[in-house]
């Protein structure tokens, strides 16, 4: 018999246990992780949206419900355990609740990540029913005044009611969270709520140079001073609420995790609402595309899209010009 | 025993892996570990598992429930098992 050495974490992390965003992907059949952007709709229009959603931003190409349903199905087929809805706001995809019942059925952990306008006790009853693993709300303000600021057309109290609503129907709650130059300092306030909310896992790190928070950075970024502090009172929050509530921030920038990256990709595909996969968020590059290829193909060609010289090229050329980023909507095929 | 309720299990080239999808920790299993988890996949205990792979393997018992007991011991540690949920 083989001599057991239990469980560990995958070579090439340089972190004692891996997730799925450090998780060296080259060695794993399929993918551990795929997060799905369904539709690029949204009944807000938030200034650090790293999608550019928006009413009316649903992509003309986005997937049918033929192609949504054959993209479950591959993702059930390769055992890819974790797949989360996003968006612009995922509850606004017509087959919504379809699309999180058929994969919680097949056996895939969902989750989903909302701005919570959408989420009725009716809703969130059918949302436990599915059994989805949690539900991740955006929550960038403790009060109705910040989150008003970052979260154009949004209403705080209607928040706090589907947060209500997700609590009562018994979905685990997970909180994100987006600082900026005028919320940093409400940090203690927003981890305070999560846990009054019921929120189980609470999750924020650097807004990033990206998306919509190019041309609204002047008004978004925290300075260096604003995030020491920030962190600091993490710290403090993550002591406070252990084994109440998880906390879980990083501290490393846009350009530092990129870099990783480079050497690191991780164990998961973003799939755009029209089918196509990116290599990762905050980059342009795409290294697939749903409606003409399968699954398997794209994780197959994932690892070496990932070396072509233009993507290290890019990264590098964002050392030196952050606002490169403008460009993450003009997709390059690798 | 069974693997937690918010662990997924899957079967590689290597062994496996283990992905607690709550702290979206990701674990990485030799194929032993892995034969050990696919048998605990159907709610067996520790000396029915112990028996079944002793026949799989064609090894000693007690190597095999010493094998078994470390790795359960770490499992439970890191709160990827739990008893089944009757």
């Amino acid at each position: 018999m083989t001599q057991i050495t239990g469980v560990t974490p995958l070579p090439g992390s340089s972190i004692p246990v891996s997730t799925p965003a450090t998780t060296t992907s080259g060695m794993l059949r399929a993918p551990l992780y795929v997060a799905w952007q369904v539709t690029n709709e949204c009944n807000l229009a938030c200034m650090h949206c790293i999608e550019e959603s928006g009413p009316g931003k649903a992509f003309k190409d986005e997937l049918s419900k033929e192609q949504v349903f054959d993209v479950l199905r591959q993702i059930a087929e390769n055992d890819v355990p974790y797949l989360s809805f996003s968006g612009g706001e995922p509850m606004l995809h017509p087959y919504f609740f379809e699309m999180v019942e058929y994969a919680c059925s097949h056996g895939t952990q969902v989750k989903v990540e909302t701005n919570a306008h959408y989420l009725s006790p009716e809703a969130c009853a059918r949302l436990k029913a599915a059994g989805v693993k949690a539900v991740q709300v955006s929550l960038d303000g403790a009060n109705p005044e910040s989150f008003g600021r970052m979260r154009v057309r949004g209403n705080f109290h209607q928040v706090i009611e589907g947060l209500h609503n997700l609590h009562e129907a018994g979905v685990p709650i997970e909180i994100n969270h987006s600082p900026t130059g005028f919320n940093a300092h409400e940090i203690a306030n927003m981890v305070d709520l999560s846990a009054e909310v019921g929120a189980d896992s609470f999750y924020t790190g650097r807004t990033m140079y990206t998306g919509n928070a190019v041309k609204t950075w002047a008004k978004l970024n925290a300075t260096d001073e604003q995030y020491e502090q920030f962190f600091a009172t993490l710290r403090e929050k993550t002591e406070q609420y252990r084994g109440r509530m998880r906390i879980h921030f990083h501290e490393m920038g846009l350009l530092e995790e990129l870099q990783y990256r480079l050497h690191h990709p991780a164990a998961l595909l973003i799939v755009l609402p029209n089918g196509l996969v990116k290599l990762i968020n905050a980059l342009p590059f795409v290294c697939g595309d749903l409606r003409r290829q399968s699954l398997t193909e794209i994780w197959a060609h994932f690892q070496q899209a990932w070396q072509d010289p233009r993507v290290a090229a890019f990264v590098h050329a964002l050392e030196q010009d952050p606002g490169k980023t403008a460009m993450l909507h003009q997709w390059i095929s690798v | 025993m069974q693997l937690g309720k918010y662990v997924k299990f899957r079967e590689e080239k290597f062994g496996g892996v283990l992905f607690e999808t709550q702290s979206e920790k990701v674990y990485t299993l030799n194929p032993t570990a892995a034969a050990i988890i696919r048998e605990l996949g159907s709610g067996c205990d520790a000396t029915e598992l112990t028996q079944r792979l002793a026949d799989r393997f064609q090894a000693p018992m007690d190597t095999i429930e010493r094998d078994v007991a470390a790795l359960i011991a770490d499992l439970r540690q890191k709160g990827l098992v739990e008893d089944a949920r009757s």
